[in-house]
């Protein structure tokens, strides 16, 4: 039944995804009406589904690759939604719908047959995965309202704003949804890795640390403390924030794709 | 929705800034005061039924429902109206009058309330203009009174008015731009900063554009304003003008320029200086002392104060006056394509008020042919008594069952036609 819920969710994401291209693009505020309603829903049968699959494994955390990006993909559809109730912009959602849409496909149509090692049954590795998770959709989120500022930056400059263009959000909106997001990924971040180094320390001791994922996992939270630091001081906007958020982005990426090299943070079987 | 009273025909009389110079319209406009007595006037000319007077700067128009007896003369009625009520003369007025009758009437009518009508299309003040109008005539009795018997065909009209109007308005963006200097400039201004509220505006130099830029500003929400001006007097003049309840307007002194600017988050300049006031390196020095918070200079002043190269740096954006008008440009460009969605709204909205009021004219003809049916099946029932007298009740039920269905069923197709919409 999870997965009939999960197809469902999918099916509703592929509707908001196409929807907020009026709704977005050409303020067509009707479509606002098909694309809040349909990420809702899809976002309550997502979690459904995500829940009784782990309940069904008879585990309460994502395991393998595709419980992973279907975690990722709703927590990304409830930072779209957190953006739209809090500043009423639909222009996120171009870029994070699609996203969640093609993240919800795989587990949906090909789910997963990898199996859980048994030293992760905890609340404290889920509270781990999702804060991480988080921190990352934080990073993505503030990626896309700088690209965005510096998009609606240059029409601005370049004075094409007339005959029919795009609509954006304000400057200043976009530019307090990076900054803000990125303030809300700090903390989920930092806790997500003392958790994880937490638990580390207790299964495998201080060799867990020499782990070159580890040591990028650490570099990751410098650069993101550093982004945030430098954002703040200078005033950091458009091109230049692109650039930081889009380096920090990579960091994470790298992060991410270490975790096939890592000897010891490796919990999916390939 | 009323009934339409019969033999009454809808003709709409008027002159706007398409077909009348201002001269013209000018010594036809109402002033807001006299519009009550006109209406009332109008309403009580020989042969209206009901009237609307719909007065601006841009129209003049008079809306009726006249007994259809006089229709031949039914132009000379209404501008002979003109002609006494205006003291112009009808040879005067005459070339510059349009007329619109019934539906076509309607369609016009759907279109100035629209806004597509008006000078600058999808402006917004045209349909509190036609509200107010409808307003007048409503309490001066000249809609609904006795003389329309009660039911008035003006009163649908125009409440229909307004719906179309509306929904024109939700399912087109033809009034979502902005179309003048001024609210060009408030519009880039919120595409920077989003709400104007605690901005501070700094209004170099003096000009009539100027000011009217600063107070559109302020009517959205900017809470200071700064005034530099080479004239001390001048720039006080200016902040008492300016002075209103929540609004912060200081004077700074002209040498004090460029140590206040970074303050501002939108800086107004028309001053008429030779050189520019603001070059490259101003804006690099204002926004490093803002930590890049943006500043939007508008320009107005010819020759310009601020050198374009300024908008190269970053957070710093400039529109001079060619600019402005360029983005007002477009934006009306934008309109007239939304217009011809607009237009296909007023088609169909036309159409269906037509439908509409061609049943609701057809409802007395309608009942009279029910009441002559159930006249005749009773008439028809009353002579067969004696033979139904042995009937039990249970099959006195089913003849008065069957008599009845017969009727509806020979009627259907008469009362169909006569629901039936005609092209006239």
């Amino acid at each position: 039944m999870s997965l009939f819920w999960l197809r469902v969710a999918v099916l509703l994401y592929g509707i908001a995804a196409l929807a907020v291209l009026p709704a977005a693009l050409f303020d067509r505020r009707r479509w606002n009406l098909v694309a809040i309603p349909c990420t809702v829903a899809a976002l309550f049968f997502h979690f459904v589904s995500l829940a009784e699959t782990m309940n069904e494994a008879h585990h309460r955390l994502p395991v393998d690759t595709h419980e992973t990006l279907s975690l990722l993909g709703l927590l990304l559809a409830l930072a779209f939604l957190a953006t739209y109730a809090r500043y009423r912009t639909m222009s996120l959602g171009v870029f994070l719908l699609p996203i969640v849409f093609l993240l919800g496909l795989l587990p949906a149509f090909r789910p997963g047959e990898e199996i859980v090692s048994g030293n992760v049954h905890t609340g404290w590795v889920f509270l781990h995965i999702a804060l991480l998770l988080a921190a990352y959709v934080a990073l993505v989120v503030s990626l896309l309202a700088s690209l965005l500022y510096l998009i609606e930056e240059r029409r601005l400059k370049a004075k094409s704003l007339g005959a029919g263009g795009f609509r954006l959000p304000p400057l200043e909106t976009l530019d307090k949804i990076a900054l803000r997001s990125l303030l809300f990924g700090l903390p989920c971040m930092t806790a997500g890795l003392l958790i994880g180094s937490f638990l580390a320390q207790i299964a495998y001791g201080a060799a867990y640390f020499s782990d070159p994922k580890i040591l990028l996992a650490f570099a990751m939270w410098l650069a993101y403390v550093a982004m945030i630091y430098i954002r703040r001081m200078n005033g950091l906007r458009g091109r230049r924030a692109v650039y930081l958020s889009s380096f920090v982005f990579l960091v994470i990426l790298a992060v991410w794709a270490s975790n096939q090299f890592s000897n010891v943070h490796r919990f999916t079987t390939p | 929705m009323s009934e339409r009273q019969n033999n009454s025909t809808l003709v709409l009389l008027g002159v706007n800034h398409n077909t009348a110079p201002v001269d013209i319209r000018e010594r036809l406009a109402i002033p807001a005061g006299r519009l009550a007595d006109a209406t009332r006037s109008l309403a009580h000319a020989p042969g209206i039924r009901e009237g609307l007077i719909l007065s601006t700067c841009n129209r003049v128009e008079l809306i009726t429902m006249q007994d259809s007896a006089g229709e031949a003369e039914t132009p000379a009625d209404l501008l002979r109206f003109l002609h006494e009520y205006f003291a112009v003369a009808p040879a005067t007025i005459q070339p510059h009058l349009y007329e619109f009758r019934e539906r076509e009437a309607v369609r016009h009518l759907f279109r100035v309330a629209s806004s597509l009508d008006s000078m600058v299309v999808g402006e917004p003040q045209i349909l509190g203009q036609v509200k107010e109008s409808y307003t007048v005539a409503r309490e001066v009795g000249a809609i609904g009174g006795v003389k329309a018997g009660g039911a008035g065909y003006l009163d649908s009209l125009l409440q229909r008015a307004f719906t179309v109007a509306k929904k024109v308005r939700s399912e087109t963006q033809i009034g979502s731009s902005s179309v003048s200097i001024a609210s060009v400039a408030v519009d880039l201004a919120r595409k920077i900063f989003g709400s104007l509220a605690n901005k501070t505006v700094l209004l170099v130099g003096a000009g009539k554009m100027s000011e009217l830029a600063v107070r559109h500003l302020v009517q959205h929400g900017a809470a200071s304003i700064l005034v530099a001006n080479r004239t001390q007097a001048r720039a006080e003049a200016i902040v008492a003008q300016l002075k209103a309840p929540g609004l912060t307007a200081e004077v700074i002194g002209f040498e004090e320029l460029y140590e206040q600017a970074p303050r501002a988050d939108i800086v107004i300049t028309s001053t008429g200086a030779p050189q520019q006031l603001f070059g490259r390196s101003h804006g690099q020095h204002f926004i490093s002392r803002r930590r890049g918070r943006p500043m939007f200079f508008i320009d107005i002043a010819v020759p310009r104060d601020v050198d374009p190269r300024l908008n190269e740096v970053d957070g710093c954006f400039v529109y001079d006056i060619d600019d402005l008008q360029q983005v007002a440009q477009a934006n009306l460009a934008d309109r007239s394509r939304e217009a011809e969605q607009a237009e296909s709204i007023i088609t169909e909205e036309v159409a269906r008020f037509q439908e509409r009021l061609q049943t609701l004219d057809a409802v007395p003809a309608i009942k009279a042919l029910q009441v002559q049916a159930e006249q005749v099946r009773q008439a028809e029932l009353a002579r067969a008594a004696k033979t139904l007298a042995g009937l039990t009740p249970a099959q006195r039920e089913a003849v008065e069952g069957l008599t009845r269905a017969l009727t509806n069923k020979l009627l259907h197709p008469q009362l169909v036609a006569l629901r039936k919409p005609t092209d006239s």
